[in-house]
């Protein structure tokens, strides 16, 4: 049994009854991190430069290469793929928060 | 549903983002006072040079304090980039009104981590800033303390040479 933690428009993120870990499915991969591997995803994802995706002089492609789990899995997402991205990211961490506030 | 965030993480994550601006500020305040060692070195004031390392060695133990409690807590530090170091100075009072404003600079990020401490009720990191609210009242009176040694002798001459040797004592 799993439950989602959250769900944004292109990515869901799973947590297992047992075990404390969590998974990110991400185009169609399913991918298991540990709490440590889900903060070093958050930072890198939160520190992508979205605006320069829509400076061509910038990001001339709209494209974002992301490794993840130390360079264990590669990903190439464009831009809406990446603003979703951020958001799920940040989904992931209030629920947390949510859950703090509702059980304090 | 546990809330796995929650078991590995003693502190909130936002507050933990804005511990990491903090740490690379602390370092930057330590290569600023290590450039400023540096200037009061070659200029002979050997007193000097002798408070702005011992200055910049605190300013990296204040950035190994925050770095250390990121990671007991389960959070992730991030080790610092620090840019932009100034090497030009036109004097050793500048040199000090530089070193308040740095420092007034960094007692409000901290003052402003507090208040974030507040709003999200992370009061583990709260307690930690406290010792952090206390050392800067005191960084901010050295510096001051340095300034009044202007005010009262003037830079003319011997002056400086006079400051310089009562550099030691404002640390007290
Ligand atoms: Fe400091
Ligand atoms: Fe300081």
């Amino acid at each position: 049994m799993e439950t989602i933690v959250f769900k944004s428009r292109y990515y869901t993120a799973y947590q297992p009854e047992k075990g404390r870990c969590f998974f990110a499915e991400i185009q169609g991969k399913r991918i298991k991190m540990t709490f440590c591997q889900l903060l070093a995803f958050r930072q890198k994802v939160l520190s992508i430069d979205i605006d320069a995706h829509f400076n061509p002089e910038e990001n001339r492609h709209g494209i974002e290469i992301l490794t993840l789990c130390n360079r264990e899995h590669l990903f190439v997402l464009d831009t809406l793929e990446i603003i979703d991205l951020k958001m799920f990211v940040e989904g992931i961490f209030a629920m947390s928060e949510l859950h703090t506030l509702v059980s304090a | 549903m546990k809330d796995l965030v929650r078991q590995r993480l003693s502190i909130n994550v936002d507050v933990m983002d804005l511990l990491n601006e903090q740490i690379v500020k602390e370092a930057h305040s330590s290569s600023v006072y290590l450039a400023m060692a540096s200037w009061c070195d070659h200029n002979a004031l050997n007193n000097s040079a002798e408070f702005f390392y011992e200055q910049s060695k605190e300013e990296r133990d204040h950035m190994m304090r925050i770095f250390k409690f990121i990671n007991d807590n389960g959070g992730m530090a991030i080790s610092p980039e620090v840019t932009d170091i100034p090497h030009d100075f036109d004097s050793l009072e500048g040199i000090f009104e530089t070193s308040l404003e740095q420092e007034i600079a960094i007692t409000k990020s901290i003052h402003n981590i507090v208040l974030k401490c507040r709003k999200v009720n992370d009061l583990a990191t709260e307690s930690f800033l406290q010792w952090f609210v206390k050392e800067q009242m005191e960084e901010e009176q050295t510096m001051r303390k340095a300034l009044d040694l202007f005010d009262l002798m003037g830079t003319d001459g011997i002056a400086l040479k006079l400051i310089d040797e009562r550099i030691p004592k404002i640390k007290e």
